[in-house]
Parts: structure tokens; C-alpha cells; sequence
């Protein structure tokens, strides 16, 4: 086998030297001229899938779908925190009137609720069906009120601890239920169990504010701006876990003021991961991986820990890596860099959580679309590795089409030269080339005449042969006559030269045609010549 | 020259059809499996934990990813599940692989909507897990329809701070606990003693035990005695048995020494209201390591698991309960993915993991033997090991029951907790009027007069 190999490469290069002293066959140079086409069609079709822009098609079909998700997801994320905000502010509004009316009811001040702990539970109690409604209302994963009080300052906890409730729809998403979905995080177990609802398996009496940005931020930003309305004091915090609980929440807190401008807690509804997810669900058909992030960002960092995710992305892998770093890729996606290195494509645009004027309205977030950047590396090779596929098919078809067409193109020319090396050119077969048989026609006819030609040359020669032994049949004098005819000269010209009269000259000139078997001096010149163009010369 | 031709299709047509990237293309477009379940609370990380490890590991090889799409309470879960298979308005699209119970799975399965896993799973397969588990979820025609992947049974659950509190004063034993009658005994003993700590208020004393599932009570109950709770479809309530178990649950509770209440034992245990109940063991992890009080105050609690109480004179059966999976019928890839995750899951390292942090126990042969073992070692919260502990001593000692499975048993069990707590309810207002007047035992007797009977009547 190797042998066999060894012996045609060794076969091959002979025929190359040979081809480089004795010129190249016309075989090859067919092929070689054949691939030029080939390889000009190829350039040709990469330079329009270049020109048309299809090699960079993968990338920008990935853009236009990243850029729809993102329009979709702004929009729907937008309307449903709009929604919220607004249902919060209505719950703020209503429950300080409610709350300082029952006050009131009770004899109690709400600027130093902390002095009468003992009402505070019939205080919490009678807003039990306006939270409720409010939850119902909003379609939030949660709605809770918190009161600044503890029902028992003489525990040590009690500078965290506030009295308040807190009730959690667990399925926001079911429209219809006959089964009681509702449950108690936060309040007195007397108002879950009046009211036929379970505890969270996280319960807590109160809530505890060591570490409540929902509790503070809205009092703080009420207390030091009197003049703002409730809608520019409302906060949604980060995603965060509540103390001793298990999933993230965004929490959208406004403060209670009563009519005197006293801040004495506040309430607000919640945002669950779960409920994030299932209300704003990505179209994952084209990036299976696809997912949104709504998330605050400083100084081009996006807070991953702090974000809410939607998507088929694992949310959890991703927010261990606690931050993505922005940076901007010209004319494509944003590159999204987590500190271990896994990167994101994709794109992001700013959400207004506040309207202008808000306490918080330089607290910046964003929703951001993104796909693992594997994902649509992979997505716009798989298409270029088709195309660049299709052209190797074609390049390889076009090497094929050159050899078999160069092989087919030849065989008629080598069959008909190895016709015309026979000696039985009449007899060949008909090569279907018009051409060629033309020629095989053309060169037995011409091999027919040159066989006449020759045969009747032979004849001349003989003929010639005679003339010239008979010129030594002639006397001196006959000989310098005929000398001088050979020279072209006339009669007349010869009896000058020789002094002889004419007549004498035409006796000569009688028996030199007598002799020479000729009847005419042009008869005697064209054997001159033939004798002249055979190469024998008179003696 | 077909040499040739056939070198070059076996480098093209690779290319070509794309399979040379056909590994890459399986991370790029994973199948996406959406999930219900209904393990909430400490459950839910654990559950978290192990769907993100999948993701990352065997279904990123595979091209899946698992999505969970709802975490609800069983009952809520039940609700969607029947909701969607009705088609009723507003019901969400059913999920690939779900949690349910057996008598949900029996509506799914007879509505065609599952998948018979016994086409996923070889018959070797199914041999490593532990048969009477797998026959729980074999459904009428004999399919499989519900993948155990975790099972539980009902075990008494004792606030040990509490009790020994009590027991320092009043001499009470925990051995006590053992039986129902010793459960009935205590508690008269806990509410004279918490009603003698105020004595200015009469008849104050406090509830010393819920059972979860009155329902599952009198089913194990009735059994552990001899007799059958359910019979054809229907309640067997005509026993002695029954009666015997109706006594334990109506007479104390009426007399305020056990709670009747609409929702989970530990609802009452967190405010420390109760000192025992019995429930899954699954319920652990929603058992408050703190009990706070109505003054806000809060103390930890020891919290001791005991096996399931049997009535004197009777034998040691308690329930097997437990959601499996089901696979729902979409796509014979998605099914056959579906039935990746479920191998995984319960393979014997993952099961136990998922087990020893939850409160079920293992599903395969493997998982409950020497790696229950060593997971236990492993295990740092008491109560968890001490229920693992009792767990296995119940797993020598007991017989399992099956609850028993018909299209309507969801309902009959329904009925006959609300009826049965309805009764003990009015009968406890009745009573709390008449010891105003009369002793408590001619109170009670006023006050229970004819119940069971009518109780009894309701059921005809």
C-alpha cells in the first residue's frame, strides 16, 4: 500500500519535472484554467455575502431579537412598578386617614402611638380587610403596614421591633381560587387565626427594622421634606430577603402622615421573585437562556444581588456572583462581566421607578436583557460555519466539475491524435467532435495528395535523370548554346555573344532538342530549374 | 475516483449537517422543563440548591433546564393542578414535571395528561428504589404515574422546652406520649396545670395536642385497632374502633384540652398554644426552633420528634404519605428529559441530601440504608437527626398503611374533617356554657349528647 503511494508520488514528480522541461500538458493547464473560474465564482459569492453583510446577519438577527425582548420587558416592567407605586400611594393615603380616625376612636395620638402598646393590636386588627383588598386590588405577591410602636417596649428587642402586619398572597398569578392562598408574615397570630389564615412558616410577631431600608428611607425622606407629596416620597428597595425569610423581594414603601404632618410608620406592597418571574416572562424560543434583569446600577455596575431576574437563567447562579461590570462593545451588545469571568451579551436601558421630583429620584435602575455570551457565540458560528460549509461544498464541487470536465473535454482530442498516429486514418471511427473530424477528414485527404505528389515526383525524377545524362550527349558547340539558353538568353543573343549567325544557332538549337528530347527552350528551362530545386547540377 | 468522492462526503456532510457542532448546540438550545412543587419554607433552598446543580451540571450536558415555575402550599398546588386539567377559566398551562399526590395524579392520569413512567425507567432502574413506593404510585391501570422521591410518615412532634416545664411541676412522663390514651391523660394533666397558673380565671388552661390530619388519625387509628376506616369507597364509621378514635379526638377537644383549628399544627405550635402534635415528618422544617407569645416575648425550644402514638392494646401502623412526581405528556424528548431530571434526583447521593435537610425519607434501597447512616453523622440540627432517627426505628418497627385511593377520597376526607371539627366545635361552645352552670363531666355530656350519632348519620 505504501509502496503503491510512494510509487505514483514518485510518478507525479517526474511528470512535474518533465512538465517543467517540456512545457505542461494540456490537460492540466485546462484544469488550472477551470479552477481560475472556480476560485473567481467563490471570491466573487464571499465578496457579495460580505458586501450584503450575511456573515455579520447571525449577529445582528441576535441584536434585533435582544432589542425586542428589551422593548417588551421595559414595558411590562415599567407598567407593573407604575401600577404598584400608584396602589401604594392610594394605601398610604387611605390607611393614614383610617388609622388616625381610629385613633382618634381609641383616644390615642398617632405622634406617640409608643405610649399606648395596649392598643396597638385593635389598631393593627381594623385595617386587616383594607390591606387584604389591597393585595387583592394590586395582584402583589404581599401588602403590609408597619406602625412606629412595639406592644412590648420592655423587651430588649424592642428598639427593632414594630408592630404592624403583613399578609402574603403565595399564588398572585391564579385568578380564581377557591382556596385561601392568603397567609400572615408579619402580626399577631389572634388576626390570622380570626380570620382563618395561616402563619408564614417565617412568622414573625413583629417586624423587625435593624436592617429595613423600606421602613427608614420613606420616614427619613418624609421627615426631612415636608413639602413633597406622597407620590414623590414612595421607595422600592433592592431585592432583598427579609430577616429569617427565603425569597427575594422588592418592597414599595410610603410613609404614613397623619393630618398634622406626623410620620408614624409606613406600608406598602410586595414584589416576590417568584411573582418578578412569572409576570414577566421572556420569549426564550430563540435563546432558551435568555432572561432580564431588573437591577440598580452605579457608576456602570449592575447590582446583581440586589436585582430581580425573569427568565430560564438560573437567577441564583447568577447573583452569587454579587455584580456585573458594563462595557460597551461598538456597534453590538454590551459585554456583561461577572467577577468570575462568565460573561453576558445583551443590552439594558433605564426604568423610571420615580417621577420627577421624587425624594429618590437619583436612585438609578435598569432593565437589562441579557444572554450567556457562549449562547450567541455559538448561535452566529453555527450559521457562519454553514455558509463558510457551503462554499467549501462548493470549492470542492468546482475542483471536481474542473478534473471530470477537463478529463471529458481532452478524451476526444487524445482520441483523435492517437487516430491520426495510426496508419488507418480512412478507416477511424467518428470522434462526434466536428471539429476533430474535420481535421481527421482534412489530414487523410491531405495525406492522399501528398501520396500523388509523391508518386508523380517520382516519375519526374526519372524524366530528369534522362534529361540530364542527355546534356552529355552534346558537342562543345551545342553545349555552349545550351549553356547560354540555361543563362535565359535568346538566339538572337547568342549568335552575338558567339559570333555565329542565327541560322548556325538554330541548327545547334534543332539537335539540342533532338538530343534532349525537348521541343521548346522553355521546356529546356523548366528542367533547368527542376534540376536546380532537386539540387543536381549539369556537368 | 469513489475513493475520492466518499473521502470528501465524509468531510462534508458533517459540516454540513451540522453535526459537528451538534454538542455545542445542545448548551446553546437546552430544553427548558417547567416544575411545580410544593416544598415551601427551608424546603424551597434546599429544592433551589439541587435544581441549580442540575442545571449546571448533568442538564447543561444534556440540554436541560429546569424552571421552576410555582411554589405553592399541596392544597394550592392541588387546586392548580385539577384547575388546569379542567380547563377551567384562568387556570394556568400545566408545568413538564410537577409534585402531587397520588389522588391528584389519579384526575391527571384518568384525563390522560401523564405520562406512564414506566417507559422512562428500565425495569432495572425501578429495582433500586423500594418497591412498596413505587406501588404507591401505580395508579388503576397499572401505569406509573408517581415517582416517589420522597416519603414521610406521621410522628409526634413535642416541644420538649415546654413539656418539661410542665413535667418538673406535675410529674408527667414523655414515655407517656407513646399512646394515644397516655396523649389524653397528659393533656387533662397540662390544662389543669396551666389553668391553675392563673388562678383568678377559671377554666383557662391551655391545649396540649393537635393532630394534623384528623382524617389520617382515624384512618391509622381504626387500622392499628383492627378495623377498616374506609371500606368500598366508603367511611366505615359504624365500628367500635371508629368510636374509640372519635373518643381520643371529640372528648378532649371539647373540653378544651386538644385543638380544634382550621390549618397546620404548627401554626399553634409557634405561639406555643399546643405541646405536641402529630404530623408528617416533613412538617419539621416548618416547626420554629422559637415559640413567641402573645406579649411578644419568644424563647427557644427543643424540639422532639416521637413515633407515631399507638392506641393501647393495638398494633404499630402509621400512614406513608408523600408527594412523588408526575411527568406531564407534551413531547417525547421533553418526556424522556423529564425522566433525566427524575434519575437524578433520586439517585441515592442526591435523595439523601434532599431527604436529610427536609424531614422525607429516602426513596431508594441504597439511599436508606448505609448512606442514611452516614448522612445522619453529618447531620448538625438535632431534630432533624432525632427524626431521622425515629424515622428508621418506625421503618423496623411499624406497618405502613396506604392511604386509600378513589376519585373522590379528596373530597370524603374534606367532609369529614370539617364535619368532624364543626361537631367538636359547637359541642365546645355548648360545653364552655354549661360548666358555668354544672360540672365539667355533666357539662360534656350535655354538651355531646347525640353528636356522634348525628355525626355518624351524615355519612349514611
Amino acid at each position: 500500500m505504501n509502496n503503491s503511494v510512494l510509487e505514483k508520488i514518485k510518478i507525479l514528480k517526474e511528470a512535474a519535472k518533465k512538465t517543467g522541461t517540456v512545457g505542461m500538458p494540456m490537460g492540466l493547464r485546462l484544469f488550472l484554467f477551470l479552477m481560475v473560474l472556480v476560485l473567481t465564482i467563490i471570491l466573487g459569492v464571499i465578496a457579495i455575502l460580505f458586501i450584503s453583510g450575511t456573515f455579520t446577519a447571525g449577529l445582528s438577527e441576535s441584536k434585533r431579537i435582544v432589542e425586542n425582548e428589551l422593548l417588551y420587558a421595559s414595558q411590562g416592567i415599567s407598567k407593573q412598578y407604575g401600577y404598584l407605586s400608584v396602589h401604594t400611594i392610594d394605601l398610604a393615603e387611605e390607611l393614614s386617614r383610617s388609622l388616625e380616625k381610629t385613633a382618634k376612636q381609641l383616644g390615642i395620638s398617632l405622634s406617640n402611638l409608643q405610649d399606648h402598646p395596649e392598643e396597638l393590636d385593635e389598631l393593627v386588627a381594623r385595617e386587616f380587610d383594607r390591606i387584604l383588598f389591597c393585595l387583592q386590588k394590586s395582584q402583589s405577591s404581599g401588602a403590609f403596614f408597619i406602625l412606629n410602636a412595639t406592644i412590648n417596649p420592655a423587651l430588649e428587642k424592642a428598639k427593632y421591633s414594630r408592630a404592624g402586619l403583613y399578609i402574603r398572597n403565595m399564588e398572585p398569578n391564579i385568578l380564581s381560587s377557591s382556596t385561601p392562598n392568603y397567609i400572615v408574615r408579619r402580626g399577631s397570630p389572634t388576626i390570622s387565626r380570626s380570620h382563618e389564615l395561616s402563619l408564614d412558616t417565617q412568622w414573625s410577631m413583629e417586624f423587625d427594622i435593624s436592617d429595613a431600608p423600606y421602613y427608614y428611607r420613606p420616614i427619613e425622606a418624609a421627615e426631612s421634606n415636608k413639602q413633597l407629596k406622597l407620590s414623590r416620597l414612595y421607595y422600592w428597595t433592592p431585592a432583598l430577603k427579609l430577616p429569617d425569610t427565603s425569597e427575594e423581594v422588592m418592597l414599595c414603601s410610603a410613609p404614613l402622615i397623619d393630618s398634622h404632618g406626623n410620620v408614624f410608620g409606613v406600608c406598602g406592597l410586595e414584589v416576590s421573585a417568584m411573582l418578578f418571574k412569572l409576570s414577566n416572562m421572556p420569549n426564550n424560543r430563540f435563546y432558551t437562556r435568555l432572561f432580564y434583569t431588573l437591577s440598580p446600577i452605579e457608576e456602570d455596575v449592575i447590582k446583581l444581588d440586589q436585582s430581580m431576574f425573569a427568565g430560564c437563567y438560573s437567577a441564583r447562579i447568577l447573583s452569587r456572583g454579587q455584580t456585573l461590570s458594563i462595557s460597551e462593545n461598538k456597534n453590538s451588545f454590551y459585554v456583561y462581566t461577572e467577577k468570575n469571568q462568565r460573561r453576558f451579551l445583551g443590552i439594558h436601558k433605564p426604568v423610571m421607578l420615580y417621577p420627577g421630583g421624587s425624594a429618590f429620584a437619583d436612585e438609578q435602575w435598569v432593565v437589562a436583557v441579557m444572554v450567556p455570551e457562549e449562547d450567541i457565540v455559538t448561535s452566529v458560528t453555527r450559521l457562519n460555519l454553514l455558509l463558510i460549509g457551503s462554499l467549501m461544498l462548493l470549492f470542492v464541487v468546482g475542483v471536481m466539475a474542473s478534473f471530470v470536465l477537463s478529463r471529458w473535454f481532452l478524451k476526444p482530442i487524445n482520441d483523435g491524435l492517437a487516430m491520426i498516429k495510426s496508419t488507418e486514418l480512412n478507416a477511424a471511427s467518428k470522434t462526434k467532435v466536428p471539429e476533430i473530424d474535420g481535421l481527421i477528414e482534412y489530414l487523410a485527404l491531405h495525406n492522399q495528395e501528398l501520396y500523388e505528389k509523391a508518386r508523380q515526383e517520382n516519375i519526374s525524377s526519372n524524366i530528369l535523370d534522362e534529361f540530364l545524362e542527355n546534356t552529355k550527349k552534346l558537342s562543345p558547340a551545342e553545349r555552349s548554346v545550351f549553356d547560354l539558353y540555361r543563362e535565359g538568353r535568346t538566339a538572337k543573343e547568342i549568335s552575338e555573344i558567339l559570333s555565329l549567325s542565327i541560322n548556325t544557332i538554330k541548327t545547334h538549337t534543332k539537335r539540342i532538342y533532338t538530343k534532349l528530347n525537348i521541343n521548346s527552350r522553355e521546356e529546356l528551362l523548366l528542367y533547368d530549374s527542376l534540376l536546380k530545386e532537386i539540387g543536381k547540377k549539369i556537368e | 475516483m469513489k475513493k475520492f468522492i466518499a473521502l470528501l462526503l465524509s468531510i462534508m456532510l458533517p459540516i454540513l449537517s451540522g453535526c459537528g457542532i451538534g454538542r455545542e448546540a445542545a448548551s446553546v438550545k437546552p430544553v427548558t422543563l417547567t416544575l411545580w412543587h410544593n416544598y415551601g419554607g427551608q424546603l424551597k433552598d434546599t429544592m433551589d440548591e439541587m435544581i441549580d446543580e442540575f442545571n449546571e451540571t448533568v442538564g447543561k450536558k444534556e440540554g436541560i433546564i429546569v424552571n421552576v415555575t410555582s411554589i405553592s402550599g399541596s392544597a394550592t398546588l392541588h387546586e392548580k393542578l385539577t384547575m388546569a386539567a379542567y380547563g377551567d377559566p384562568g387556570a394556568p398551562s400545566l408545568p413538564d414535571i410537577t409534585t402531587a399526590y397520588p389522588k391528584i395524579a389519579l384526575i391527571l392520569a384518568e384525563k390522560g395528561l401523564l405520562v406512564d413512567l414506566d417507559e422512562l425507567f428500565t425495569r432495572k432502574e425501578l429495582s433500586a428504589y423500594i418497591p412498596q413506593f413505587i406501588e404507591e404510585g401505580r395508579l388503576a391501570d397499572g401505569g406509573l404515574y408517581v415517582f416517589p422521591i420522597a416519603k414521610s410518615t406521621e410522628v409526634l412532634f413535642v416541644n420538649k422546652t415546654l413539656f418539661d416545664r410542665f413535667a418538673r411541676d406535675t410529674g408527667a412522663k414523655i414515655e407517656d406520649l407513646q399512646s394515644f390514651e397516655g396523649i389524653i391523660r397528659t393533656a387533662s394533666l397540662y390544662y389543669d396545670w396551666t389553668d391553675k397558673q392563673t388562678p383568678a380565671i377559671p377554666n383557662d388552661g391551655k391545649m396540649f395536642y393537635m393532630p394534623d390530619s384528623i382524617f389520617n388519625l382515624s384512618l391509622v387509628g381504626c387500622k392499628q385497632l383492627g378495623a377498616e376506616f374506609i371500606d368500598d369507597g366508603r367511611l366505615n364509621l359504624k365500628t367500635p374502633q371508629h368510636k374509640r378514635v372519635w373518643d381520643f379526638y371529640f372528648t378532649p377537644a371539647v373540653m378544651g384540652q386538644v385543638a380544634i383549628f382550621d390549618g397546620y399544627a404548627t401554626d399553634l405550635a409557634k405561639t406555643g398554644d399546643i405541646v405536641c402534635s402529630t404530623g408528617s415528618t416533613a412538617g419539621i422544617s416548618f416547626f420554629s426552633r422559637t415559640v413567641t407569645y402573645a406579649d411578644n416575648t419568644s424563647e427557644p425550644i427543643e424540639l422532639a420528634v416521637l413515633p407515631y402514638p399507638v392506641f393501647e392494646g393495638g398494633q404499630k401502623v402509621a400512614i406513608q404519605r408523600g408527594a412523588g412526581m408526575c411527568v406531564i405528556k407534551s413531547t417525547q424528548e421533553k418526556e424522556r428529559l423529564a425522566g433525566i431530571f427524575l434519575k437524578w434526583f433520586t439517585s441515592p447521593e442526591n435523595n439523601m441530601r434532599f431527604v436529610s435537610s427536609t424531614g422525607y425519607f429516602p426513596v431508594t434501597e441504597e439511599a436508606f440504608g448505609e448512606r442514611m447512616s452516614k448522612e445522619m453523622e453529618n447531620i448538625t440540627d438535632p431534630a432533624i437527626k432525632n427524626l431521622l432517627s425515629v424515622s428508621r426505628v418506625m421503618q423496623k418497627e411499624y406497618e405502613f398503611c396506604i392511604p386509600p385511593l378513589f376519585e373522590s377520597v379528596d373530597e370524603l376526607e374534606e367532609q369529614y374533617e370539617a364535619q368532624l371539627k364543626a361537631a367538636a366545635s359547637r359541642a365546645r361552645d355548648a360545653y364552655i356554657d354549661f360548666s358555668r352552670s354544672m360540672d365539667p363531666v355533666a357539662a360534656y355530656e350535655k354538651a355531646s349528647h347525640g353528636v356522634y350519632d348525628d355525626f355518624i348519620l351524615r355519612f349514611q
